[in-house]
């Protein structure tokens, strides 16, 4: 073959290779949305609308909020239910929903970096929450509350507010979780035995608490941990199941009248007498009286809907979502206020919702958080039991508190003493909500903690060995000014 | 290849053993996929559903728009195959059967990109692309295939290059033939088993990424199957079965491309014909 | 000459353009932003010169080495293993049994299913009191662990984990063989010689230029391991399965430090660098190519 047919060859391999690249970058599916993708020359702006003049309250001008949002369907649809109220009453808005399935951190933290700012976000106080803050990310809702009509801090449940510091709310939770002393009745019928009050004022003591779980952890012999020859080998039934992560010990810290931080924010504090007893009494349930699981074991034990069903534990402490599930499993089951080491104390949890700064439309973002926290639009997911309302007159008014707590599966008998009474009477905010540079301080804490889950080492002893390091991390209080 | 029958029972048996070992995770799937909630983390195990919870796979399927994620994917997945079987193979050919200067420290400045943390060039990358323009399109997660489909698979195809003789090319030449045709016909045929892994590859890595779609898409109407299947997790727990019931029907295409594939798998080629 | 220069040009030019438009830049970004105090909620990013690195290496921040140290150990448990066990099983897949194609597709299976369905499975078979390999062991009378919840035990029983998903290792042995002519193993038929004379003499010297594929790419991919961190351990028990690219994660999208991160990376980065690098020099003396390369 002639160099010159050799020549016209590699050129037609070039030109097959050009072809292929425009016939791609011409003819691929290119979807229709997206009216900022080009938005090179055009400083900073957000996504968020296509109105011509920013601002303005009520107007005919067509806006367009966009909010982002993590979970499961049931979830969504619940906001979505929100949505769809909100947009009838404001029929010049409409609401973009992106429901972010999974590593919610990642992609924020990516849309951030990007400029790509939703007008609302569902944020979480122990990720990037504070972070954005601290950069002055957010509006501070307080301005809002203080002027709004409909609403007010008043108005709100305890604890679900979250404030970068005194005075600069950053962000709302559209519905508190508190804990509490989930049971199986059938095993304390069987054992006879007096199943836990449901009354906060007459929970049991500490002493109390572990004397009936003794009795309803159950080896594979039938003895229960009371018997001399009780073999914490093969344990059948465990009278209680508790979770080991900061959410499930922090009730015991407050109510052993502790904290993880001094009351100015400038020292740590689990290394503090009232902290170390509290971390030492729930090792002991694991080590030294054998009642729970420790992690070890507790890989073995399922959702405690099914290990209360199951009869795997006869006890559960812990967060209120579960009532969802434990609706659906059908057995007897109750709950009752958790065990009070000094004090009656629950941690209230819950992820909030923050308006960015760059929205170009606070006041219909107000609004649209607004919608979001009104307890009505989410009324399955309540009486379903994942969630609880955010509004107080929900809970003091009866009315309002028969719609979500009366004949429903997921509200026992006990449920309004042990959790209602409780998260507005004797509830403390989740440590995350308070302590700064919580994360980094609980990367010297957790491990030393595994420690004294597994019987290695005492509470006070592993808390002592990490105190230095745990107070360089301490950065202070958001509850306390400077 | 003739062995012995003892090897042949040895082999089996291992076979036999070893398979049972790594089916474990297929049969839980699959049984977790049937059961109700309650009973999927019951330990020690329960093999069997007790009911068959059948509509586990219908509720599953249409909570979330998995019709629309499939043929999104599909979209995908068939423009990736093409471009990265071709521009692949195409570069790992001038990687392998070309000698020219500087070559191997060409090949090993690209094989360098493996070794960086994908964490930390996540940012750049989605500004890249966002700056071009194509923010919630499908280019980002395309586009690269076409331009030699990751090192991961020049580097296999080279491998398996190099272990082609010399005088194949070199008998092609003396006739005249250009690079292109000993490409064409010489080099892809002799392969094929690689050529079929790595479309297989290819196929499975996109089937199942979702970081990629997660970080370049934005609305959910393009989203993809692997994104679909974490939108079963919700703030406190997650719905395993219909999640189970959801990974089993997008893990089942991948089985059967897989069945399909691997009978290429030829146990050595005959050199027969080789001078002519 | 010129013309195998313009033409080892024209074929990868696509690879070596994509290198450049879409890898080169992030890179060389990530290494600027190594090189600053960058913040990605932040509106100012300084730049801090080599400051990150000197953080990391003085021993200010004592879970860099922790790290490293932890990665270290289950790179050099885990490589010969997967190499080894794949190459075993590939053999295994390559005879000509009944029901090859059902075996191969087992095989592979859990390297497609779901990693959480992976991941509970072992959590159950690991478990110390109830699970499958601790009742066998003991009722063998053998020694039992505390598997993933022990700090001594912690990181074997993680590389044990990822030994499920060795099918793509496994794909590419079973390539590798299907490209040895048969005349060669016939030769040794002739000869007398038997599967060990055919392992030894024909097999594994041509296999290698797969050896040496599936080795650096375990090599890389086990420093960079991350899910059995992210989903299993979360990097317990007592920071002992605290794995590299999950602590590096951690610092740029927990704690939003992204210049730091990036100097953690880049350091890994020239870590796998050097190794593959070693690796790539010794296969001169190993590696045998039929088409008479010597790299």
């Amino acid at each position: 073959m002639s160099p010159m047919l050799r020549q016209r060859k590699s050129i037609s391999v070039l030109l097959a290779i050009l072809m292929m690249l425009i016939a791609i970058l011409s003819g691929c599916t290119k979807p229709s949305s997206s009216t900022d993708s080009s938005n090179v020359s055009t400083p900073a702006k957000t996504a968020s609308s296509e109105a011509p003049a920013s601002g303005g309250t009520k107007s005919n001008e067509k806006i367009t909020l966009r909010m982002t949002v993590w979970g499961a369907p049931e979830e969504v649809a619940a906001y979505k239910v929100a949505i769809a109220k909100f947009e009838k009453k404001f029929p010049n808005i409409t609401v973009n929903l992106q429901h972010i399935p999974t590593d919610y951190d990642t992609k924020l933290t990516a849309m951030v970096a990007g400029n790509d700012v939703p007008d609302i976000a569902q944020m979480e106080s122990a990720s990037i929450a504070y972070p954005l803050a601290e950069q002055g990310k957010f509006y501070n809702l307080q301005d809002f509350l203080a002027s709004d009509s409909e609403i007010n801090t008043g108005r709100l449940v305890p604890n679900i507010s979250y404030s970068l510091e005194p005075g600069n709310i950053i962000g709302l939770g559209p519905g508190p979780e508190s804990f509490a002393l989930f049971y199986n009745e059938d095993i304390f019928k069987d054992a006879g035995l007096t199943p836990p009050p449901s009354k906060a004022s007459e929970a049991w003591t500490w002493d109390q608490f572990v004397d009936v779980a003794k009795k309803l952890t159950i080896d594979t012999k039938g003895r229960n941990a009371n018997d001399p020859a009780f073999d914490p080998k093969s344990i059948k039934q465990y009278g209680v199941n508790f979770g080991t992560w900061w959410g499930s010990y922090s009730n015991f810290i407050y109510s052993n009248n502790g904290d993880f931080v001094s009351e100015d924010g400038k020292t740590f504090a689990l290394n503090q007498p009232a902290a170390v007893e509290a971390i030492q009494k729930i090792a002991d349930l694991i080590n030294v009286h054998h009642v729970a699981p420790s992690p070890v074991q507790a890989k073995n034990i399922p959702a405690t809907n099914v290990a209360l069903q199951t009869k795997k534990v006869a006890m559960a402490i812990d967060g209120q979502w579960v009532s969802a599930g434990l609706a659906q499993s059908k057995f007897h089951y109750n709950v009752g206020a958790l065990p009070v080491m000094k004090k009656p104390m629950t941690t209230v949890v819950c992820g909030m919702f923050s308006i960015f700064k760059s929205t170009k439309h606070p006041k219909e973002a107000w609004e649209l958080m607004k919608a979001l926290m009104d307890p009505d639009a989410a009324i399955d997911m309540i009486t379903a039991g994942t969630w609880m309302p955010s509004y107080r007159d929900w809970y003091t008014d009866p009315a309002l508190l028969a719609k979500w707590t009366e004949k429903l599966d997921s509200r026992p008998s006990g449920y309004k003493d042990a959790v209602v009474n409780v998260l507005l009477n004797s509830s403390h905010q989740t440590p995350t909500g308070y302590v700064k540079n919580f994360n980094k301080i609980m990367d010297v804490v957790n491990p030393a903690l595994d420690k004294v889950w597994l019987g290695q080492q005492s509470a006070k002893d592993a808390m002592d060995s990490i105190a230095e390091k745990a107070q360089s991390q301490v950065q202070g209080r958001r509850d306390v000014k400077g | 290849m003739r062995t012995s029958k003892l090897t042949l029972t040895a082999g089996y048996t291992a076979l036999l053993l070893i398979s049972a070992l790594f089916i474990i995770p297929f049969v839980w799937l699959v049984r977790s996929s049937l059961m109700d909630l309650s009973q999927i983390f019951i330990m020690p195990p329960e093999w069997i559903p007790s009911p068959f919870h059948w509509d586990n796979f219908y509720r599953a399927l249409t909570i979330v728009p998995f019709g629309t994620f499939f043929t999104n994917t599909i979209v995908i997945v068939v423009s990736v195959i093409v471009g990265t079987v071709i521009t692949s193979s195409i570069a790992a050919f001038g990687f392998s059967r070309i000698q020219w200067k500087g070559r191997d420290t060409v090949f090993g400045i690209l094989m360098s990109s493996m070794m960086l943390p994908a964490a930390v060039t996540l940012i750049p990358s989605f500004l890249g692309w966002k700056i071009l323009g194509f923010y919630d399109t499908y280019y980002p997660l395309i586009v690269p295939a076409y331009f030699g489909g990751g090192i991961f698979n020049i580097f296999l195809l080279r491998q398996f290059y190099l272990t082609i003789p010399r005088d194949f090319d070199e008998a092609a030449f003396v006739d005249g033939a250009t690079y292109f045709q000993i490409y064409l016909r010489i080099i892809l045929p002799l392969s094929r088993s690689v050529l079929i892994v790595v479309t297989l590859f290819s196929f499975l890595g996109t089937w199942n990424d979702f970081m990629g779609p997660l970080i370049y898409l934005k609305s959910d109407k393009l989203y993809t199957l692997a994104l679909g299947l974490q939108m079963f997790q919700g703030s406190y727990t997650a719905q395993w079965d219909l999640l189970m019931a959801a990974s089993a029907t997008v893990v089942l295409p991948c089985v059967i491309v897989f069945l399909i594939g691997q009978r290429y798998f030829l146990e050595g080629i005959t050199l027969t014909g080789l001078k002519g | 000459m010129r013309k195998r220069l313009f033409y080892g040009l024209l074929f990868t030019s696509p690879a070596i353009l994509g290198f450049i438009i879409f890898t080169l830049g992030p890179m060389i970004a990530s290494f600027v932003l190594s090189l600053t105090d960058y913040n990605v909620f932040r509106e100012q990013t300084a730049f801090v010169g080599l400051d990150n690195y000197i953080k990391l290496f003085s021993g200010e921040d004592d879970l860099f080495y922790k790290s490293l140290g932890i990665t270290f150990y289950f790179v050099i448990l885990r490589v010969p293993a997967v190499i080894i066990i794949s190459f075993v099983i590939a053999l295994l897949l390559n005879m000509n049994v009944k029901g090859r194609a059902v075996f191969r597709t087992i095989i592979y299976l859990p390297s497609i299913v779901p990693a959480v369905a992976s991941a509970m499975i072992w959590m159950w078979l690991l478990n110390p009191d109830l699970g499958l390999v601790n009742s066998f062991l003991s009722t063998l009378h053998l020694p039992t662990s505390n598997w993933l919840y022990a700090e001594g035990s912690v990181i074997p029983s993680v590389v044990l984990t990822t030994l499920w998903g060795i099918g793509g290792t496994v794909i590419i042995f079973l390539a590798g063989l299907s490209g040895i002519p048969k005349q060669y193993y016939e030769s040794i038929d002739v000869d007398g010689g038997g599967w060990y004379s055919k392992l030894r003499h024909i097999t594994i010297p041509m296999v290698t230029p797969t050896i040496f594929f599936n080795t650096i790419m375990t090599i890389i991919g086990s420093f960079q391991v991350f899910n059995e961190a992210y989903i299993l351990t979360q990097g317990g028990p007592n920071n002992q399965s605290l794995f590299y690219v999950y602590y590096l994660w951690r610092t740029a999208f927990r704690d939003t430090q992204m210049g730091y991160a990036s100097a953690l990376a880049w350091v890994l980065f020239l870590i796998i660098l050097f190794f593959t690098f070693i690796v790539f020099k010794s296969s001169k003396s190993w590696v045998y190519y039929e088409g008479g390369e010597r790299t």
